[in-house]
């Protein structure tokens, strides 16, 4: 066997197959397993697919996981859209120093920024301190947290630096004399925007959203420390079910649905963006 | 006969046929002016080639035109409009840039089409796309991506691309300079061609003074974000407005020297390798330094009476068709066209055509 390039693969296969595969195997395994007595017993069961296929809460939690998925995606797209675009006007340093501001809230780590979140959001946080000051609200909202809209908030504060930069990296990749010549053939700012800039910058856009896709669809710990009632997640019933209810094969076959689910989605995301024709000039070129 | 030319002359349109105008123009990066006032006019149908060094200012000029930059000071008139307060994509005027620029997501016939599908309510899309196409020989690629095609090609859709929406004037920013020497001849024919055809006023800008000369009607050399001389190229070639102008242009040798003595248009200059009298620029008063150009096809190995300058072999550069020589004299190479390479060293005597030398300014 000669050394190829492609050869250089093989590490990576190597720990996508430990790493990935197989512990998928096995949760595929234990999904047919039978729990008896709080033991795990090998055995060729339905038990816990049956009860998933019924399970109206199940699917509605990994329904409730797509659409939020989904929803932050389309936030982040919205938002971080114009600030990648604002990055790539910026002088060389000020951009290092935008990347640096942008990142920084991921250094802090999750919980930190979950509890500082309330301090913002809380009946006596700063938002309802100076509403109230201004005189603009009598009472405290309560919406502010422990509902749907901290969980949209959250998300997409949580994912936009990796949408942006995934975008940025893709504007910055447009040649400015793409624009100046869609400029010099007739194209007002607002059209040499919708046909050169926004489709060549599909690829980014594409991995922008696949990204923050698969991060906030399985996201769990800032629904369930911050969303209140609203709080509940597939995610956080796999664990439930895996740890205090010791129901691993109904976990299993949860977890694997829900993957199943996600990946279907993220898939259609990817088939579909990889038609628009930005993504040609950049993917179709082999 | 006489009726007739007094019908013609009714004929003649009533306006100057000037297509563009401009009147000091100003323009200044940072602390370097880019271009420092100048005046610029392009009649209708002219093939004007702003051609000079890089950094010269030609490219600022040609992107003021265009609209991607805004004049410090002055006035820019098309068809005796200000355009000022025109942006780019209302001025027509169209662009074919140095990198092509065209649309990488977009096939050879999206790419050409663009202008007339932004402008909506184009009926025959399809028709001019494969006329202008068939315009640059381009007709069968149509179905390609510009990553598929070769730089030539790339350049003709460009061309395609910016003459489909019939601009006033067509702008040309080293269109050829990416090209193989052999596709870049070629070309300029084409352009050149199709300039005449369409009828179009080209403006052209390059720093290569042979594709200036084979594509011009008027050559605007720029220096230093001034025009040091306007005119056709054998004006520009035969009588340099400048020492700048004659070292640019050509191999010419340049003997720095003082006019003697001037009669009518021609002038006698004392040099270090002798005094000669030759057709001198106006304005050169007796007393001025000035500047002898002698281009290397006035200086022969054969001639009647005294040589005018002896010297030796100092290089010999074998270019094919003949020889390129520079003759060691007095201390200055003088460059000249020999039919067969000369050994360095060898003694030789050379005849100058002072007639159709020329005597200029020297550059500030």
């Amino acid at each position: 066997m000669t050394f190829r390039q492609r050869h250089l693969a093989l590490p990576v296969a190597v720990a996508i197959i430990a790493g990935c595969l197989a512990p998928l195997a096995v949760l595929v395994a234990f999904s047919f397993y039978e729990v008896e007595e709080f033991d795990l017993v090998p055995a060729f069961s339905f038990r816990a697919w049956g009860e998933l296929a019924v399970s109206a809460t199940d699917w509605f939690l990994i329904g409730k996981a797509v659409l939020s998925g989904l929803t932050t995606t389309v936030f982040t797209v919205v938002l971080g859209y114009p600030v990648a675009l604002a990055l790539t006007r910026l002088s060389a340093s000020a951009k290092g120093l935008a990347v640096i501001v942008l990142l920084t809230p991921l250094y802090t780590g999750e919980i930190v920024r979950i509890y500082a979140w309330r301090i913002v959001l809380g009946g006596e946080g700063l938002v309802n301190t100076v509403l109230q000051g201004l005189g603009l609200i009598d009472e405290p909202m309560k919406v502010l947290l422990f509902s749907p809209f901290t969980i949209g908030l959250v998300l997409t504060y949580n994912n936009l630096p990796f949408m942006v930069l995934a975008i940025w990296v893709s504007a910055e990749m447009v040649d400015r004399r793409l624009i100046e010549a869609a400029r010099d053939l007739g194209a007002r700012p607002v059209d040499a925007f919708f046909r050169v800039i926004l489709p060549l910058t599909v690829p980014g856009l594409a991995a922008g959203s696949l990204t923050v896709f698969a991060l906030s669809a399985g996201e769990m710990l800032t629904p369930s420390l911050l969303g209140g009632t609203s709080g509940s997640t597939a995610m956080a019933l796999v664990d439930n079910l895996f740890g205090t209810a010791f129901d691993w094969p109904l976990a299993s076959a949860l977890a694997l649905a829900l993957l199943a689910t996600l990946f279907l989605v993220a898939s259609a995301m990817a088939g579909l963006m990889l038609r628009l024709k930005g993504a040609r000039a950049v993917i179709g070129r082999a | 006969m006489v009726v007739e030319s007094r019908m013609e002359k009714r004929t003649e349109p009533a306006l100057s046929p000037l297509l563009l105008a401009m009147r000091g123009i100003v323009k200044t990066f940072g602390r370097s002016r880019a271009v420092d006032g100048i005046d610029l006019d392009v009649p209708e149908r002219a093939f004007l080639t702003l051609l000079g060094p890089s950094g010269c200012g030609k490219t600022t000029v040609l992107r003021m035109i265009a609209g991607f930059e805004r004049p410090d000071a002055g006035e820019i008139r098309l068809d005796n409009t200000p355009l000022a307060d025109v942006p780019p994509e209302r001025r027509p005027v169209n662009t074919v840039f140095q990198s092509y620029a065209l649309f990488p997501h977009l096939t050879v016939h999206d790419n050409v089409a663009f202008s007339l599908k932004l402008r909506g309510g184009v009926s025959d899309i399809g028709v001019r796309v494969r006329r202008a196409l068939d315009a640059v020989h381009m007709a069968d690629f149509g179905d390609r991506y510009p990553h598929q095609l070769s730089g030539g090609q790339q350049q003709r859709v460009a061309v395609a691309r910016s003459i489909i929406a019939e601009p006033r004037l067509l702008l040309l920013d080293e269109p050829l300079s990416a090209l193989d020497r052999k596709m870049r001849g070629h070309l300029q024919i084409e352009l050149k061609a199709l300039q005449r055809r369409l009828g179009i006023a080209f403006v052209y800008v390059t720093h290569d003074q042979e594709e200036a000369f084979a594509l011009s009607d008027i050559v605007v050399v720029m220096n230093k974000g001034r025009i040091a001389q306007k005119a056709d190229p054998e004006t520009i070639y035969s009588r340099p407005a400048d020492s700048f102008v004659a070292d640019f242009i050509g191999n010419s040798t340049l003997v720095e020297g003082r006019i003697q003595a001037r009669h009518g248009d021609r002038a006698t200059i004392e040099t270090a390798l002798g005094t000669i009298t030759a057709p001198a620029a106006e304005g050169l008063a007796v007393g001025d330094a000035a500047m002898l150009v002698i281009r290397p096809e006035l200086l022969s190995m054969r001639g009647e009476g005294s040589a005018t300058f002896t010297g030796s072999v100092g290089h010999s550069v074998f270019q094919g068709e003949r020889s390129m020589v520079g003759a060691e004299v007095g201390g200055l190479a003088l460059r000249f066209p020999a039919e067969a390479p000369l050994s360095v060293g060898t003694s030789v005597a050379l005849w100058l055509d002072a007639d159709r030398s020329f005597i200029t300014r020297i550059a500030a």
